[in-house]
């Protein structure tokens, strides 16, 4: 007989970010009919469901419903800072756990949280640590007007200060903003080492589609010699920009590229992803499908999900690798891997940790550790 | 704990300690001092001889008292957070003289601990640096006589002051010091050519 358990789901179907959402909402499914095929976890997920159609103002009510009319505890969703934060005190109220695929900007640790993607110790830090050595010190940061792009920048700011780089320019637009021109004048004027690219949606992808005009009149500006880094870019973007976003930078636990263990997708190794999938498989979808992973995992052994202390000395095997949640934050350790785009896929080019603890406070911050390279490169 | 350099507030290895009774709330502030990467520790009924060299101190405004803190009331040689329940005039005004940099309303949940740990620092730093600020205009004012007796000893029997001042100014340049140290230098010299002096005509 299979234990019965009610997870929430909650993903904006519509709205600024149906690329992010649907493959989040498409991981966290994929998983659930994983787990209920599998007989030895003697579980049955019913996913119930709710859609705040990407305004902001329904995820509260819509976390309240779940949590009150129905058994779940447990609930896998949101995308954006903004909307986290809008549930948190729901979950607070009823006791429930929100799972949280999307990297984000780190500086929070809540027991009702368990956050699945990076935080800027498994992202921005290291992602500098490899492109200063190689490019340069000078920054143009680049955000949209909100929490993502501001705390992303504050903290650039500092790591460009650190190793003595200067930051050339720091720009925002307003959430969807496509007037791009004046950005990228501004970049051809300063000539950056790199640009740092937070903008997010139509904004980045227009952004990035007048880089590449830019690189194809000036070769100064080509990926090779001025990459663009981002710290939250994947696969599920990519046909938005198309080709324009090819050599550029990204980093994150995942990447889906040929040679990796995609035995979750029901694939081989670089084969197209299942038809159901909304697009090519990214590391949202896989921290999504991690999230019901781990949770079933818990549930499975007879552990309750929502006690940090159920994570202590465990690891988990998801399609992020081995992974473990640290109880005191309860973000997840993973791995780190920079990646460039290249013809609609990323190619990883290095895997610079296997399973990084999380520092969302970015307390154990090192500069030395961070630069060591390029320091070694300076005594040399 | 580092303080200033990086921007990046790095808490990480910075102690601190919790005076409370055992409580959900100690729990609670524990915890997320811990994800926060502080080392952290609760006490009570008194601060431990430890706690001097602690970076943060919360202390519990509701039942607390002068007695258990090593240190004058509103002397603290580190940022204190008090934690109030009670909003009872009384305490508040316990507290403030204690003269905390930050406050956290109890029951203490996931968030605020971070903007306090952050608001408490920087006003601490900011009220150390007005102290000392006022500590040297204290002195500087405290010597205003000094200058006045250097003047007049330069300036010659204190007819032309300006001349004097002029001149003053100049030694101060020249031996690298304040005004006021200046000053003290001169009216040592002028001291001890009067005692020569007097030693003379004795």
């Amino acid at each position: 007989m299979k234990r019965r358990v009610e997870i929430g789901i909650l993903y904006s179907r519509s709205g600024h970010y149906p690329l992010l959402s649907e493959a989040c909402r498409a991981g966290a499914l994929l998983a659930v009919e994983r787990i209920n095929r599998d007989p030895t976890k003697g579980l049955e997920l019913v996913p119930v469901e709710r859609d705040p159609g990407g305004n902001i103002d329904r995820y509260a009510p819509l976390c309240d419903e779940i949590l009150t009319r129905s058994a779940a505890r447990h609930i896998i969703g949101c995308i954006t800072s903004w909307s986290r934060k809008e549930v948190i005190p729901v979950l607070e109220k009823h006791g429930g756990t929100l799972w949280y695929a999307c990297p984000y900007e780190g500086f929070e640790a809540n027991e009702h949280v368990v956050y699945m993607h990076a935080c800027p110790n498994q992202q921005i830090v290291p992602l500098f640590g490899y492109a200063v050595p190689r490019f340069g010190a000078d920054a143009f940061l680049l955000g949209s007007n909100y929490i993502w792009g501001w705390e992303t920048n504050r903290v650039a700011r500092d790591l460009v200060s650190d190793v003595g780089g200067r930051v050339l320019g720091e720009r925002y637009l307003p959430l969807g903003d496509t007037d791009v021109g004046r950005l990228v004048a501004e970049i051809r004027a300063t000539g950056p080492s790199f640009v740092l690219n937070n903008l997010i949606g139509p904004s980045s992808y227009a952004f990035l589609k007048a880089y590449a005009a830019l690189g194809a009149a000036d070769p100064a500006f080509r990926p090779d010699r001025r990459p663009v880094l981002s710290c939250n870019l994947t696969e599920v973007e990519l046909p938005a920009i198309g080709p324009a976003a090819d050599g550029h930078l990204s980093v994150g636990p995942y990447f889906h590229d040929a040679g990796g263990d995609d035995a979750w997708l029901g694939s081989r190794p670089g084969e197209p992803a299942p038809a159901a999938l909304p697009g090519r498989p990214s590391s949202f979808m896989a921290a999504a499908y991690s999230s019901v992973t781990v949770l079933a995992d818990l549930l499975a052994a007879g552990l309750d999900p929502s006690d940090s202390a159920a994570f202590a000395g465990r690891t988990f095997a998801t399609p992020l690798g081995r992974i473990a949640i640290d109880p005191q934050t309860r973000h997840a350790s993973l791995p780190v891997k920079i990646a460039h785009a290249q013809g609609g896929a990323f190619e990883t080019l290095v895997t610079l940790a296997d399973r990084l603890a999380p520092d969302p406070y970015l307390s154990r911050y090192d500069p030395a550790k961070v630069f060591a390279r390029r320091t070694l490169r300076v005594v040399s | 704990m580092r303080r200033g350099g990086a921007r990046i507030p790095n808490l990480g290895g910075a102690r601190a300690l919790v005076l409370h009774r055992p409580h959900a709330t100690v729990t609670a502030i524990l915890r997320q001092l811990s994800a926060i990467g502080l080392e952290a520790a609760q006490c009570w009924p008194v601060l431990p001889p430890e706690a001097l060299a602690a970076d943060f101190v919360f202390f519990d405004a509701d039942l607390g008292f002068d007695e258990q803190f090593p240190w004058p009331p509103g002397e603290a040689p580190m940022p204190l957070v008090a934690l109030i329940g009670s909003e009872a005039p009384g305490r508040i005004e316990w507290a403030l003289s204690q003269k905390a940099d930050a406050h956290l309303p109890k029951p203490v949940g996931n968030s605020g601990i971070y903007s306090a740990l952050l608001i408490a620092r920087q006003g601490f730093e900011a009220r150390r640096s007005l102290a000392d600020e006022i500590r040297s205009l204290r002195e500087r004012v405290a010597e205003r006589q000094t200058i006045v007796k250097a003047v007049a000893a330069l300036g010659g029997a204190g007819l032309d002051e300006e001349r004097g001042f002029a001149q003053l100014r100049a030694l101060a340049t020249g031996w690298q010091v304040t005004i006021e140290e200046a000053a003290r230098r001169v009216v040592a010299m002028k001291a001890g050519k009067d005692d020569d002096d007097r030693s003379n005509r004795a």
